[in-house]
């Protein structure tokens, strides 16, 4: 088999969210001589890719996308062992997410962290009416380098100005990348405040935050 | 080369020439196209949008004769809430403010509903929306109809008895997940079909089941079931307003008579509805912030006039902030607002906004 076709097949096992054939795959790939990171990039992130697309499609949906992200997880573990130590990649980013103070409404905001968390970010979800404070401590705590916050409300958006304060007062805002997202957020609103990303949705919010950071 | 002023998604104020707008007709109407796959806009749809985005007036309006129904969604409440619910905080009660929407605002329905409007909260207190519509129906013509969300976010955890989706899916509990999501739609119904007959026992003419779909899937599959129902076992109207153009499959594997829930368009969407019974169907397009409004309007025609075609029910599109075409801002401007309308009604030809 060659390389091309390798690499189809390790997208199209991650497409049907097929474990087996993807850790059978990445096997073929160690094998056949395939340089591992080129097997993780063409095939399987590229399979990934697809799979977001199709979820911002209504073609593929969030329990279809994690079993995906199971498949590519299992092949990526596979590969690794094959990789020299200093090329075995770290999480893409440590994340803080969560809706804002006052708003109590969390599907959206939900929906964001597992795509983010199954994209390869270590996601830390603060769940929803998120005190402000609440999200400066654990910058701290965990040292975090993105803070994602939704707010579904015209009369709660205003806490994600106020976070955006907050983060500068306590000395962390240029440690971070803010990223502000929901209902009636737009890319108006993030420059305004000076959030470095607005994302119009989950697939979006995965696609800027790894442009931001890769 | 001559411009003419539009706006952004998010109401910023954007100029472009004939051939932009057409350009992003053309764009928009492709996106929509290619996600329902639905057909796109028509040369003649193209030139009535044309002449729709090139009028100089500040608000343009129907032909004579092209006049359609208007539809309220909790209008009743814009009024006599505050800046919190996106009301303008007028102290006057409910009756009076739809008594107001009726001779004023020229609504052909009027809502009653709990400032929540959530199914969950109103059933112990429906009682009250009983009084109220009693005096209501004493004053008023207009058909009145009792507004409310499945909004199965209620049903999960901290809010109520079941396990958080949100929660389970990030920690790789899928079944769990599942589960949790059919245990609130059983809560769903059971309290949606409560308050049914709690109004139809008062004589209330409709049942508005608003947000359909906000949690997805699952929240379909509670709305179907609950239409059902009512139609069945009350004479109140059934009206249907979706929370957006496409089903989340928060659940996946939900199916209504054969049919996979997750991943449907308005025109699919309207079919099911009419098959439990729904009397009017109001079909949802998102806006997309950073795109413009031609962008936006032709993808939100594209989509309602596929919805409008295969419907054999009324079908009244929601257009207001973020949807509709209509840009994500606080006060929706009205040279958007009006434009959106003229062209659902006499392009995309639905029968009520």
């Amino acid at each position: 088999m060659n390389k091309e076709e390798l690499f189809k097949q390790a997208a199209q096992s991650v497409v049907d969210a097929n474990r087996d054939a993807a850790v059978k795959l990445a096997e073929k790939a160690i094998a056949e001589g395939v340089d591992p990171m080129d097997m993780i990039n063409g095939g399987f992130s590229a399979g990934m890719s697809t799979c977001g697309e199709m979820f911002d499609r209504g073609e593929m949906f969030l329990p279809e996308l994690i079993v995906a992200s199971d498949a590519m997880v299992a092949a990526i573990n596979v590969l690794e062992q094959a990789l020299p130590v200093d090329q075995v990649k770290e999480k893409i980013g440590i994340a803080i997410i969560g809706s804002i103070e006052g708003d109590v409404h969390d599907i959206g905001k939900g929906i964001v962290a597992t795509m983010l968390r199954v994209y390869g970010f270590e996601v830390h979800d603060l769940g929803r009416d998120v005190p402000i404070k609440t999200f400066v401590e654990k910058v701290r705590e965990i040292n975090a380098n993105i803070v994602g916050s939704s707010a579904l409300m015209t009369t709660t958006q205003v806490g994600q100005k106020a976070l955006e304060d907050a983060l500068k007062a306590a000395g962390l805002r240029d440690k971070v990348k803010t990223m502000v997202g929901g209902a009636v957020v737009t890319q108006r609103w993030a420059n305004k405040i000076g959030s470095d990303l607005y994302a119009e949705n989950a697939n979006d919010a995965v696609k800027k935050l790894k442009e931001l950071l890769i | 080369m001559k411009k003419y002023l539009t706006r952004m998604g998010d109401g910023s104020r954007v100029e472009m020439t004939k051939e932009e707008l057409l350009r992003d007709f053309e764009l928009g109407s492709k996106d929509a196209a290619g996600r329902g796959k639905i057909p796109e806009l028509t040369s003649e749809d193209y030139d009535k949008l044309l002449e729709i985005f090139t009028s100089p007036f500040r608000i343009v309006a129907v032909e004579p004769g092209n006049e359609i129904v208007m539809t309220d969604d909790a209008g009743q409440m814009r009024l006599n809430t505050d800046q919190m619910n996106s009301g303008i905080s007028i102290m006057i009660d409910p009756t009076v403010s739809n008594m107001v929407h009726e001779r004023c605002f020229c609504c052909d329905t009027v809502t009653l509903g709990h400032v929540d409007y959530s199914f969950k909260p109103i059933k112990p207190i429906v009682s009250t929306y009983q009084v109220m519509y009693e005096t209501m129906s004493q004053n008023l013509i207009a058909p009145v109809f009792f507004g409310a969300m499945p909004n199965l976010g209620t049903y999960y955890y901290p809010d109520g008895p079941c396990g958080n989706p949100s929660d389970l899916f990030q920690a790789g509990k899928l079944d769990e997940a599942r589960k949790a999501q059919e245990d609130a739609m059983e809560f769903a119904i059971k309290d949606g079909t409560f308050i049914a007959e709690k109004l139809d026992e008062i004589g209330c003419d409709g049942f508005n089941l608003d947000t359909v779909g906000a949690a997805g899937d699952a929240d379909v599959l509670a709305s179907l079931r609950t239409v059902e129902y009512i139609k069945k076992n009350t004479k109140l109207s059934v009206e249907v307003g979706m929370a957006g153009e496409f089903i989340l499959g928060m659940h996946g594997g939900l199916e209504y008579k054969g049919t996979r829930l997750a991943g449907l368009y308005p025109h699919q969407q309207v079919k099911l509805f009419e098959e439990a019974g729904c009397d009017i169907f109001g079909p949802v397009v998102n806006t997309n912030s950073g795109k413009s409004m031609p962008w936006n309007i032709a993808r939100a025609v594209t989509f309602i006039k596929a919805c409008s075609e295969a419907a054999n029910i009324p079908i009244h599109p929601n257009v207001g902030m973020g949807v509709g075409g209509v840009p994500v801002c606080e006060v929706p401007p009205i040279d958007c607002v009006t434009r959106a309308s003229k062209a659902i009604a006499e392009i995309a030809k639905a029968d009520g906004l």
